[in-house]
């Protein structure tokens, strides 16, 4: 609890200056956004094993260290168990009779059910990992030019494309923040004698319940002082912004985004044809 | 007003070659401390100088076991805090710490339920928690009928910093620290909280430690100083001792007492002239020592 930082990784950069980091946040961009639609494409546990190896190769040209990864995704990984528990046992859907494998009431354990869960949290967990591994190779700062060139087309339409994408990676950016106001009021109280570092994880989870006013009033005067900070200095939307970054795609990338949308082809269609 | 021979009892603090790595083993990994090891005693008044991000805030939160500690590095009253079992809850209730940021100490909205907290926590009856809340508010000039019911986000940096210090002193500790409690105050604000700090170390007879990054705060207050400088410890001694060498405090970007800079100065005139100077009387008297005027 002293540490929550360790245990939420959500919205940090980690510069390990790898081939990835440097790739054109576009490119990266849609790649994740490819990856996201497999994510939905996918449906059966061959086809999650077929995409798996892409995720370790990714995970190894980024050099970002597993341990972190796995350590810092542990709250989140506690709470999907947490909701697949409950999916599993409350399965709603029409199961032969044969596949009930427990029933008590309207609790039941199915072989219907598990599969369902199972294929759900792998969906989710893919999402997670996809979008985590893009926070932690993007900055901040690649990620809100890389946003603003894709759809920047949608401002002919008058979509007030900057302003989205501001306030899409403030968003993003509040998590990590939000973080350290937890761990920062956790010391608070710590010291001056309700332990947060002790007792279960029952006891933990009500004394985290009162932090929750107090974060939120935090949050309220940090998005005011950020309004102030930017209106100080005549924040206005993109298009006068001068760049002081450029992307630039190479034909290496683009090859990279062939050659996943060809991988997630692949893990969609595969077991289909094998299975007919 | 214990009867203990304070010599002969174990230190109240003590870290033996302390090292610390915020977020080690990750790739946000900062050292924060590379080596510090020294031992106060009770009663004593520690400042512990250095300029900023030499892990001042570091070493104080060790005592209190605000961080993940390793054993056999930080001990109260000769106890390693870091065995599995050891009460922190106790050790709370002794080491009370002043953050530097004093928003990261506050926990409540309202200044009299922010101050009764700690008291609460430590669970004191009711009365005796009104009491301390009263008698600390009083103490840092912010009365309690006046300032019991008011919202902490709608008060000034200053006296946030003081109903911050309250809810501290409001928990009773043998041990005070205060993370650089003068930041932000105005001159009059440093001088009534010095005055209060003196005389409550006087009347509870507490372990006084005080960071700073100036050594003008810390001089009038402390008698020894511990000078840290990227997570070791560059001098520690007693005060006179530390300010007899204030060229090499300059280096570290220390922020010297008036009356040192001005001996050093004026040392090109009296060759003999000591720097080790706390008060402008007493660099009066040496100076005019030297022109032969007394
Ligand atoms: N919560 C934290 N997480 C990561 N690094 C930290 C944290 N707090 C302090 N540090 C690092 O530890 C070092 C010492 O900081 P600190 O103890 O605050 O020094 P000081 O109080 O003298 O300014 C700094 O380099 C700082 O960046
Ligand atoms: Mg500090």
């Amino acid at each position: 609890m002293l540490e929550l930082q360790r245990n939420v990784i959500f919205g940090q950069f980690i510069d390990t200056g790898s081939w990835i980091h440097r790739m054109d946040a576009r490119i990266k961009l849609t790649i994740t956004f490819v990856l996201t639609v497999a994510s939905f494409l996918i449906d059966s546990f061959v086809g999650f094993a077929l995409i798996f190896p892409l995720l370790v190769l990714i995970h190894l040209i980024a050099r970002v260290p597993l341990s972190y990864v796995l350590r810092g995704s542990r709250l989140f990984l506690g709470f999907l168990a947490f909701i697949l528990f409950f999916q599993v046992l409350f399965y709603p859907g029409e199961a032969p009779e044969s596949s009930y494998l427990w029933r008590w009431g309207f609790l039941s354990v199915s072989t219907v059910g598990l599969y369902t869960a199972g294929i759900l949290g792998l969906r989710v967990i893919f999402l997670y990992y996809v979008t985590t591994m893009l926070m932690l190779t993007t900055s901040l700062v690649d990620l809100t030019n890389g946003l603003e060139l894709i759809f920047r087309p949608l401002q002919k339409l008058r979509v007030p494309v900057n302003e989205l994408v501001l306030v899409f990676v403030i968003a993003i950016k509040f998590v990590p923040i939000f973080v350290g106001e937890v761990e920062r009021l956790a010391r608070a109280q710590t010291a001056r004698g309700v332990p947060f570092d002790e007792g279960g994880a029952l006891t933990r989870a009500r004394r985290i319940g009162r932090l929750l006013v107090p974060i939120f009033i935090s949050g309220f005067t940090r998005a005011d002082l950020l309004t102030t900070a930017m209106n100080t200095r005549s924040y206005r939307g993109g298009r006068r912004r001068t760049k002081f970054r450029r992307l630039h795609a190479t034909i290496s990338d683009w090859l990279i985004l062939l050659l996943v949308i060809a991988w997630v082809l692949l893990a969609w269609q595969l077991p289909d044809r094998l299975g007919a | 007003m214990d009867q203990i021979d304070h010599a002969a009892a174990p230190p109240i603090i003590e870290l033996r070659n302390f090292r610390y790595t915020y977020l080690e083993g990750t790739p946000r990994a900062s050292e924060a401390i590379r080596d510090v090891s020294f031992s106060i005693r009770r009663g004593e008044r520690v400042g512990i100088v250095g300029p900023t991000q030499s892990g001042k805030s570091t070493v104080v939160d060790s005592f209190a076991h605000l961080l993940r500690l390793k054993a056999g590095q930080v001990f109260h009253d000769g106890e390693d805090v870091a065995t599995p079992g050891y009460d922190r809850g106790a050790l709370r209730r002794r080491v009370g710490i002043v953050f530097q940021q004093p928003d990261s100490q506050l926990v409540e909205d309202v200044v009299g339920a922010d101050v009764a907290f700690g008291p609460t926590a430590a669970g004191l009856s009711a009365e005796e928690t009104r009491r301390r809340v009263e008698e600390s508010l009083d103490a840092l000039g912010l009365p309690y009928p006046e300032y019991r019911l008011r919202y902490i986000h709608a008060l000034s940096g200053g006296q946030r910093r003081r109903v911050a210090i309250a809810g501290v002193l409001a928990m009773h500790t043998p041990v005070l620290v205060l993370d650089e409690p003068m930041a932000g105050l105005d001159p009059r604000g440093r001088r009534e909280l010095m005055e209060l700090l003196i005389r409550l170390q006087k009347d509870r007879d507490l372990t006084l430690i005080v960071c700073s990054a100036s050594l003008s705060d810390a001089s009038l207050l402390c008698d020894r100083f511990i000078v840290l400088d990227a997570g070791r410890v560059v001098v520690d001694g007693p005060v006179r001792e530390v300010l007899r060498e204030p060229g090499r405090l300059a280096e570290l970007d220390i922020t010297l007492p008036e009356p040192v800079l001005c001996a050093r100065e004026l040392g090109k005139l009296f060759s003999d002239l000591p720097t080790a100077v706390l008060t402008e009387d007493e660099l009066e008297a040496e100076v005019l020592k030297r022109l032969g005027l007394v």
